[in-house]
């Protein structure tokens, strides 16, 4: 095996390609397995409809993942993505309850998400707290005060126009048939599959193209020498982690919108789902290392694992063990590629 | 010594710098200047306190008491950023590089180029650190790679010109040769005497005595945190400065060599 790794490592050096290169190609390829091995497994797998549903199912977790990526590459981890994915989506339900607009009330949920983005970034600039104590943290806090706030009782009657962001979909074709019943002829792409890959998008973007992503990468690859060439890393970091955040509370709106329930136990380990994405898609925990790419192949084999193994009829416990077990050898393959 | 009549106004003023670190007085009350094209030595055993004083200087350490003068008038430098903006450029001794990123991205970080909409200009970045590595080292070619992956004095040669490229006006070299082989070694004492014959003024941080003497006007030698002697190169000798950096003091039976020439 590890010889296999060094071996491919060398042939994929020989041919031009760099480590990141051969690292998201490999994730492409046990994604592709994956596939056909479920497709194989099970006709239902591979049909447009079950498509749709892997996408649906992977928007949260790449939601996250993005977040999380970000956070990653400046060498920081944000555990309470899943904690502010709940209290964003109970403050939207909240508000909407409480008469405000949907639109305007969702807004509200995503900056909830940010401001607890922020108020990491300041714990760990300014109070100089790890990032892995003061996530910590905010995980508990967040996940309290979305209980607190709700009672520990999910909202529900949220309204119709509430569910439209998790469950409409984008170019849907229904026909009306001769017996009155409808016949979908495309059920059309959900509007969290559209919404996750805008967000990609603009994320890939913006570390590859701005200064802001510059400085990210700067930062975690040596935050001292970005210190020294004038990047400011403490509001590098602060932004970061407000990008985490403000994912965490668009993903918690979209969830909760698909179960037109605001739920303050939802989101309960997220953030290890969106941390395994991040790694399996080849961002480094040390800092410097990562692509939104690498993230989203990252998430979809995540998704596809879980929802084939779903359909498998594999229960929950066996994935969870499934799903440990190939983050620890993303990672370890990972170490094999970058030894020198 | 300062004020001779070509240089009315010296580019830094240090004065009673101080540093410290718990007990340890890395820096202890260190006054040092700096005139326009002046070459200064600064020399010292390891830990004697050389890169403390600079790095207070580029605004990497923020100093415990002390004034610095930049043309005369009194600066507060509390980050690198606050130093380049008066002109002050560093060569660090760690070379201060992100290993994961490649040296156009290094040589522009911070100061990225960009578009007219605000991107990284990454084209108008590579072609310029192209022009000024190839300037410094002729077969610098692979700029697309990790700086992780280049070699010492690939590394160096990155960190110099990104301390030269922008308007420099003072100079801090934190042994700028120390990954170098003999043929860059060359092409920086070439660049510095370059660079002070256009009127920059220059901190050299260095452990090689033939660079010293073929390149400095003055020395400065620190010991355990403290000013032992600044002197004209003119007026001292290899084992002079030795003995400065060993004991702390000239020798016994010291007198000025160019008098001595004169006697
Ligand atoms: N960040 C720091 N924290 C604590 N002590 C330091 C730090 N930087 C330097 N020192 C101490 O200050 C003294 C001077 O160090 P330095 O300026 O690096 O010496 P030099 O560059 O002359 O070799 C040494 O005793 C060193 O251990
Ligand atoms: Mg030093």
């Amino acid at each position: 095996m590890v010889e296999l790794v060094q071996r491919l490592r060398k042939a994929g050096a020989g041919a031009g390609l760099s480590n990141e290169a051969f690292h998201k190609l490999s994730a492409l390829l046990t994604m592709l397995i994956l596939v056909f091995v479920f497709a194989f497994g099970n006709d239902a797998f591979f049909s447009v409809n079950n498509g749709l549903t892997i996408l649906l199912q992977t928007s949260v977790i790449g939601l996250l993942g993005i977040g999380l990526t970000m956070v990653i590459i400046t060498g920081g981890i944000d555990l309470s993505v899943g904690s502010v994915l709940a209290l964003s989506g109970t403050v939207t339900g909240l508000a909407v309850k409480a008469g405000v607009p949907v639109v305007p009330g969702m807004f509200l949920g995503i900056l909830v998400g940010a401001a607890c983005g922020v108020v990491n970034g300041l714990i760990i600039t300014k109070m100089r707290i790890t990032p892995f104590v003061a996530t910590l943290g905010m995980m508990l806090m967040a996940r309290g005060l979305a209980l607190q706030l709700t009672g520990a009782a999910p909202i529900s009657q949220l309204g119709k126009a509430f569910g439209v962001l998790g469950n409409g979909s984008l170019f849907r074709m229904v026909e009306m048939q001769e017996n009155g019943f409808p016949k979908v002829i495309f059920p059309g792409i959900p509007y969290p599959a559209i919404l996750l890959i805008v967000v990609a998008i603009a994320a890939a973007y913006l570390l590859r193209r701005r200064a802001l992503g510059r400085h990210i990468y700067a930062t975690g690859s040596n935050e001292e020498a970005a210190r020294l060439s004038g990047v400011v890393v403490d509001r590098t970091k602060i932004m970061a982690y407000a990008m985490s955040g403000a994912l965490a509370g668009l993903a918690g709106i979209v969830l909760m919108s698909r179960l037109i329930t605001a739920q303050p136990n939802e989101g309960v380990m997220a953030e290890l789902d969106a941390i395994a994405a991040a790694v399996i898609g080849g961002a480094s925990l040390m800092g410097g290392v990562g692509t939104i790419s690498g993230t989203m192949i990252g998430a979809f084999i995540i998704g596809i694992l879980r929802n084939g193994l779903n359909m498998a009829g594999v229960s929950s416990f066996i994935q969870q063990i499934i799903i440990g077990a190939v983050v620890i050898l993303a990672v370890y393959v990972d170490q094999l590629r970058s030894k020198r | 010594m300062t004020s001779s009549p070509t240089h009315p106004t010296p580019l830094v003023e240090m004065t009673d710098i101080e540093k410290h670190f718990g007990g340890v007085r890395a820096v202890n009350g260190v006054s040092l200047d700096l005139n326009p094209g002046e070459v200064v030595g600064v020399l010292g055993h390891n830990g004697a306190g050389k890169s403390c004083l600079m790095r207070i200087l580029s605004g990497a350490m923020i100093p415990n008491g002390g004034m610095i003068k930049v043309n005369g008038r009194p600066v507060t430098i509390s980050s690198p950023h606050d130093a380049r903006k008066l002109g002050i450029e560093t060569i660090y001794q760690t070379l201060a590089l992100a290993d994961h990123l490649d040296a156009p991205a290094n040589l522009f970080l911070g100061r990225e180029l960009k578009t007219r909409f605000g991107n990284l200009d990454e084209k108008r970045m590579l072609d310029e650190a192209r022009k000024v590595l190839r300037r410094l080292n002729p077969n610098f070619h692979n700029l697309g790679d990790a700086v992780s992956s280049l070699s010492g004095g690939q590394r160096q040669v990155i960190a110099i010109a990104r301390a030269i490229y922008f308007d420099v006006k003072i100079l801090i070299m934190d042994e700028p040769t120390a990954a170098l082989g003999p043929s860059e070694t060359a092409m920086v004492a070439d660049l510095i005497k370059r660079l002070s014959a256009e009127g920059i003024g220059i901190f050299l941080v260095s452990h090689d005595m033939h660079d010293v003497f073929a390149l400095c006007d003055r020395v400065m030698v620190m010991n355990k945190g403290v000013n032992v002697g600044s002197h004209r190169i003119d007026e001292v000798t290899k084992d002079d400065v030795l003995s400065l950096i060993i004991k702390g003091a000239l020798p016994d039976d010291w007198t000025p060599r160019n008098l001595e020439v004169a006697l």
